[in-house]
């Protein structure tokens, strides 16, 4: 492996064998310079790991510790790596027990932790590999051509956030184990650009239009009756002069290809000196289960899947999955295009436990199984060493976190004269997601279209592409607006504005699907219309008024072009197809369906009588106003009088389009004064289902109980509000003079004081009245108390002691209301002062 | 009935009540146009859709034949006793012949249209004759003589019948009316005027259950039963169309028993085998329909590839049409505009220039749509001829055995009632014969001739179905072909027809147009 490397080198060497050294030092410092924070100085941990380090006593027991079984499989795995290096010398060092975070070596498969997340993105491959790609930050190898000391574990980097490609790679390869994707983590060596995360050579995948060319023109097969085609008339010598031109316009065409990849190459970057060197780790994932049709690469960085030939991946040193370990011990001379991934095959690939079949079956082991104990034993009977669980705990990933994807909600990817930038839902005011910007250039700096996704906006718009070039703007809208909008298309003309809006017609009550509008006409086009109208196209000429093309509204209408499809309960040479108002000319042409076998469509033109009283109309109609063309000459004329009824209803007909025509051009503006009051303006929905955008929820809810609060508050002041019977017995009003207010006080005092008298009274007529029983009760018990029974005295006793104890309250509670009421009766004078109704005339 | 109405004379509907009801009918106002351009005009009696004849004393319906468009005719509150006259108003819809002398209902089978009929108040006893109006939606026949409930089962054939009226008929006064109505039209909505009680129909179906389960079970074994005959009729059409209808089994053999009186004698002669002819019968029955199959997709291909070429020459011709008018309207309208004879001039060179072009290409195009399907009806004509020849000459070789099969049994036949001649003739028969079958042993010759003509009729039998299988294929062949040139014929003068005449128009409206522009 190594020697290939070299010699990789060296002939890179040879090429350019002036000032090879320069370069090389020039490499390392732009290397530097990239990745500032790579310290090259620090050998063991780097600076990042450092300042993150894990605090040991929050680590479960498994991260600091070795089970007997982890114990058994170090030692398997140091055995197995002695012998590895003796066999071959030359080959580089394998990534086999790494450190962890908390500084303990663990076996590289016992790392991955197969584990299904409970988002229904996560179940497919692209889902989990495009999450992994968003959700972490990369840290690039350190030195990028040796294997990295540590590997944490999947809990661990999802809690910071970043990693190695290492640590990308061991996620993903969990996640897609957990979705029973038979997936493995390949160690290895791939192109600079790779491993790095440089995508600025790559075209951005969602501009790369899949040229789906659908070759489904299938030629009927050739019938027995079929006609033989027309004799070919043309002319063999203007065919080859046509040939010639043509010939011409490819040569150009040759020519331009030629500049444009003249181009390309000056393009493209200058040769990495250290090819072959970069060490990567991706994702490798087998055919068989889930469906998978071949085997495939995932390079977890950019979430995007390479077939296994694919020339950025230049090398295989190991691959594993949480079960086993296998060593390639195939040649990669030519990167990975030769080589097979038939695991089994002990020539190609060197297992570290042997014996142990390879068996794409879903790979979620299940601890609870009862019979692992049984199978265990057996395996030890066979002498079988298993892979021991997984150190990792479960993984797990928040709802919050999975809406957030980029560690800090944003996340900007450079392609090929393209940028794109990925925002969180919610994240921004304007509901934006994405957006793609296209450049004309290769340093970024003009840009050449812009297209923005959004999600949960109001106004349901969900996508816009601005090119700069044409001016054009062109905006999608969700199924929800008032007036069914789709797509809303811009563009500026030399006359004015063009709009060409589509709607969801099966939503709108006149079926509209389409209308283009410019400044001199109205196409609309129509479906599933029951009188079968299905285009619409409207001319109109210059507004009256000096120099005022500018608004549709004031505009005459000169042609009216009405197309319907055919009505089936009609006969066809009385179904119209064709309806044209010549409003200019005072002309209505009708045009009928095609009969069956016919090529000539019955037609039909009226000339309209010009507004008369109605007295004199009848003397307007005659039969020379018609002219009609029937296909048939024996078929029977139509009467005058049907003839007279079509024009009359044409005529209404045509009062009824032109009120259309008129709301829907009033309709294309207060669309457009929506639009721009929606985009001045603009507001998210959200779901009511949405539990991770809790802060919104919870901001609402507070809103909510601030409000009643508020509302409560309000109430309660407004019930001890002394005022208010008295104002209302003066009307309520608005301003007070100062003998009103100075009356208003004394008042209310003196209701105050009639209150607290009458209470006072209150409770000293009980008192008087409950001493009074009391002394007549004695009275009649020293009167009586010889010839009593016992009874009687204890009811006299009892009733004694509830007497005095309600005489004793009595005299408590008037003592208080003494007390208190002088107090109670300044605390209104004093409120009465403070009130702001009456402050001012009072101090 | 008004009894002033009977002291007045009835009259018969005449051409002169008709010209008075359709002028009064017709558009009145005097504001409306539409009314002074009919009344110049005149009113066409087959436009005439609705027409009301009441209160005109009218005995017998007469002279509506013209009326082919009618699709509502008031005859209420005359004399009428007999429905009759209306046959060719096949388009009618509502038909009003209420407060008549009606007694028997008739006369209504050919107006299948017909959704709302009314009867009030006639002389009617009995409900029938109106199998054919399957449509009928609304029937009023109140205030008649129905006395019978079991009238209401005729009722139950139209299925999409939701308002019935019968009050005021003999049989209202039945305690079980309502509800057996209710119970045997489950899809009536409105019966007297009212809406069908629900309470009444349950009580009803309750109460009705065994009767109305017969009547359904009658009625599906009635359906079950066209279904049946109808498939029958149609595997036979099938039969006949590969022309082997019949030899599906022993018919052929049977027929040649039925016309054979001495063979049925001769058939208890002892040790008589039947004859096998069955299996050769199933052979060509076999044949026959192979062959169909075969004849069936070469002609449904052929047909197929012919309207292929017809509608893709239509499509040809009518896009060239399209074009043509779109360009012709606007020299039209320049015309119009313009003034200077010179420039008129030119346009209208250019217009007769661009028409005749248009003539001349759509006859190309014609005249090679004719030279194509010339080609391929040839190559039809002689594919079938090959194909039916094949049929026939397979067939004609199995005939052969059938004869050959009639001869050994007349030979074995012959044998055989030659022993039993002896037999009888010595006195040593064991079984008894029927005296009609001794007959026939008196002597040799009597016997030889029975025998004989059994066989020559057997024989015969045999040829005609030959000959008959043979001239209907040829026939058939030949009026395949004559009707494919015949149509091609007719498609081919219609289209010619066609382009001249929208030739003749064009030209006319350039006139027209030049005549304004000079007058």
């Amino acid at each position: 492996m190594e020697d290939q490397q070299k010699e990789r080198i060296l002939e890179a060497e040879e090429e350019d064998d002036q000032g090879s050294e320069r370069s090389v030092v020039e490499e390392l410092q732009e290397l530097e310079e990239t990745h500032p924070e790579a310290d090259a100085s620090s050998a063991h941990s780097p600076l990042w790991v450092r300042a993150l380090q894990p605090d040991p006593l929050c680590c479960p027991a498994s991260y600091k510790k070795h089970s007997p079984q982890e114990r058994h499989l170090l030692k398997m795995a140091h055995n197995f790596h002695c012998q590895y290096a003796h066999l071959y010398p030359i080959r580089k060092h394998l990534l086999l027990y790494p450190l962890n975070e908390c500084g303990v070596q663990k076996f590289v498969s016992t790392t991955l932790q197969p584990t299904l997340l409970p988002y229904p993105e996560l179940y497919t491959w692209d889902g989990c590999s495009s999450l992994v790609s968003d959700f972490l930050a990369l840290l690039p190898l350190d030195p990028p051509f040796d294997l990295p000391t540590h590997l944490y574990s999947p809990t661990w980097v999802l809690k910071t956030r970043r990693g190695s490609c290492f640590d990308f790679a061991t996620l993903l390869c969990s996640l897609l184990l957990g979705a029973g994707y038979d997936a493995y983590c390949v160690s290895g060596y791939a192109v600079k650009e790779t491993c790095l995360l440089n995508q600025s050579c790559q075209e951005c995948p969602l501009l790369v239009i899949q040229d789906k060319e659908k070759m489904s023109e299938q030629k009927t097969p050739l019938k027995k009756y079929s006609v033989k085609p027309r004799r070919d008339l043309s002319s063999r010598f203007r065919e080859q002069q046509q040939s010639q031109r043509q010939a011409g316009v490819q040569a150009a065409v040759a020519g331009r290809q030629q500049d444009e990849q003249r181009l390309q190459e000056s393009e493209r970057p200058p040769v990495d000196r250290f090819i072959g060197h970069w060490v990567h780790c991706w994702v490798l994932v087998l055919s068989g289960s889930r469906e998978v049709p071949e085997n495939f690469f995932i390079d977890p960085l950019t979430g995007r899947s390479y077939p296994t030939t694919d020339k950025r991946f230049l090398g295989v040193e190991s691959i594993w999955n949480h079960q086993n370990y296998w060593v390639n011990i195939q040649e990669c001379r030519s990167g990975c295009v030769e080589m097979t991934f038939d695991l089994g095959n002990a020539v190609k690939w060197e297992s570290l436990l042997c014996c142990l079949p390879v068996q794409p079956q879903l790979l979620l082991p299940d601890p609870k199984d009862p019979e692992d104990e049984y199978s265990d034993e057996e395996e030890e009977d066979l002498k079988v060493f298993e892979m021991p669980p997984s150190w990792v705990k479960r993984i797990e990933i928040s709802q919050q976190d999975m809406e957030m994807r980029c560690p800090t909600g944003v996340k900007v990817i450079q392609y090929h004269k393209a940028k794109l930038e990925k925002v969180a839902p919610y994240l921004l005011k304007d509901g934006l997601v994405m957006r793609l910007t296209t450049y004309k250039d290769l340093d970024c700096t003009e840009s050449d279209t812009v297209k923005e996704w959004f999600q949960h906006r109001q106004d349901y718009l969900e996508e816009r592409e601005l090119n700069r070039i044409t001016n054009v703007t062109l905006e999608r809208f969700g199924p929800g607006r008032s007036q069914a909008l789709k797509t809303h298309r811009c563009a500026m003309l030399l006359q004015g504005m063009e709009h060409d809006m589509e709607f969801y017609s099966h939503s709108r009550v006149d079926g509209l699907a389409k209308r283009v509008e410019r400044p001199t006409e109205i196409t609309e086009s129509f479906e599933g219309r029951t009188d079968f109208l299905y285009h619409r196209h409207i001319i109109f000429g210059k507004a009256p008024g000096p120099g005022g093309t500018t608004s549709g509204e004031q505009c005459p209408i000169l042609k009216v072009v009405e197309r319907f499809g055919r009505d089936c309960s009609k006969p066809a040479g009385e179904d119209v197809a064709e309806r044209v108002f010549l409003t200019a000319e005072g002309l209505i042409r009708v045009t009928y369906h095609l009969e069956d076998d016919r090529i000539i469509p019955a037609q039909r033109s009226f000339a309209k009588f010009q507004e008369w009283p109605p007295s004199q109309r009848q003397q307007v109609f005659s039969p020379d106003m018609v002219s009609t063309f029937l296909v048939d000459p024996s078929e029977k004329p139509c009467t005058n009088q049907s003839l007279y009824n079509m024009l009359v209803s044409l005529m209404k007909e045509e009062d009824r389009v032109t009120q259309e025509i008129r709301s829907s051009s009033k309709e294309v503006r207060d669309i457009l004064a929506l639009r721009k009051k929606e985009e001045s303006n603009c507001e998210l929905r959200i779901s009511i289902y949405s539990t991770a955008w809790s802060e919104e929820a919870r901001r609402y809810r507070e809103e909510l109980e601030r409000v009643a609060n508020e509302e409560r508050l309000w109430k309660e002041r407004k019930g001890v509000d002394e005022l208010a019977p008295l104002l209302a017995k003066l009307g309520n009003p608005e301003h007070l003079t100062r003998e009103e207010a100075e009356q208003l006080r004394k008042e209310c005092l003196a209701s105050l004081k009639e209150q607290l008298v009458y209470r006072a009274n209150l409770i000293q007529e009980r008192f008087q009245k409950e001493t009074q029983q009391l002394r007549l009760k004695q009275q009649w018990y020293q009167q009586n108390q010889l010839s009593m029974t016992q009874e009687e005295k204890e009811a006299y006793m009892s009733y004694c002691s509830s007497a005095v104890l309600r005489i004793k309250a009595l005299k408590l509670r008037l003592g208080r209301h003494k007390d208190y009421a002088p107090q109670k009766y300044l605390m209104l004078d004093e409120k009465l002062r403070r009130d702001p109704r009456l402050s001012k005339h009072l101090c | 009935p008004c009894p002033q109405q009977e002291m007045d004379i009835p009259h018969v509907i005449d051409e002169e009540m008709l010209q008075r009801a359709v002028e009064e009918q017709g558009p009145q106002d005097p504001e409306n146009p539409a009314a002074s351009i009919a009344k110049a005009e005149g009113i066409q009696r087959e436009h005439v859709r609705r027409l009301r004849l009441d209160f005109r004393k009218i005995l017998k319906i007469d002279h509506l034949w013209e009326f082919t468009c009618l699709t509502k005719l008031q005859l209420d509150n005359n004399v009428i006793n007999k429905i009759q006259g209306l046959e060719s108003l096949t388009n009618l819809v509502w038909l009003d012949l209420s407060f008549n002398h009606i007694e028997v209902i008739e006369g209504l089978n050919t107006l299948l249209k017909l959704e709302n009929l009314s009867l009030y108040n006639n002389r009617i006893s009995v409900i029938e004759n109106m199998d054919s109006l399957v449509h009928l939606q609304v029937v009023s026949l109140g205030n008649n003589l129905l006395s019978q409930l079991d009238n209401i089962v005729y009722l139950r054939k139209f299925e999409n019948l939701r308002t019935l009226n019968l009050a005021g008929n003999p049989f209202c006064k039945d305690e079980n009316y309502k509800a057996l109505i209710a119970a045997y039209l489950q899809g009536l909505v409105y019966l007297d005027y009212r809406l069908v009680d629900e309470a009444a129909r349950e009580t009803g179906l309750v109460r009705y259950q065994d009767a109305l389960e017969e009547l359904r079970h009658e009625e599906e074994e009635a359906t079950r039963a066209m279904e049946a005959k109808r498939r029958a009729e149609e595997e036979l059409q099938m039969h006949r169309e590969a022309f082997v209808e019949f030899l599906n089994g022993p018919y052929l053999f049977d027929s040649m028993y039925a016309g054979d009186p001495e063979a049925a004698k001769l058939a208890c002669l002892p040790g008589l085998n039947t004859l096998q002819q069955v299996v050769l019968c199933m052979q060509m029955f076999e044949l026959g329909l192979q062959q169909w199959e075969r004849r069936k997709a070469e002609v449904d291909c052929f047909f197929e590839c012919y309207q292929e070429a017809v509608a893709d020459n239509r499509k040809r011709g009518a896009q060239l049409v399209n074009d043509f008018q779109g360009s012709i309207r606007e020299t039209l309208a320049e015309m119009q505009h313009s003034t200077e004879p010179r420039v008129l001039e030119a346009q209208r060179n250019q217009f007769r220039e661009d028409l005749s072009q248009l003539c001349d290409t759509l006859l190309t195009v014609e005249l090679q749509l004719v030279n194509q399907l010339e080609d391929i009806i040839k190559e039809f004509e002689r594919n079938v001829s090959e194909m039916i020849g094949g049929f026939l000459e397979t067939l004609q070789g199995i005939y052969p055995f059938c004869r050959d099969l009639e001869n050994q049994h007349h030979e074995k036949l012959q044998e055989i009632a030659l022993a039993t001649l002896d037999r009888v003739a010595k006195g040593t028969m064991e079984q008894e014969m029927p005296d009609d079958v001794l007959a026939l042993f008196v002597d040799k010759d009597t016997l030889q001739s029975a025998v004989g003509a059994s066989h020559d009729i057997h024989l015969l039998r045999i040829d005609n179905r030959e000959d008959e299988l043979v001239t209907r294929v040829n026939k058939w062949v030949t009026e395949l072909m004559k009707t494919i040139q015949n149509d091609e014929v007719k498609r081919n003068r219609k289209r010619m027809a066609e382009i001249f005449h929208y030739a003749d128009y064009m030209k006319e409206q350039m006139r027209e147009t030049l005549d304004q522009e000079t007058g």
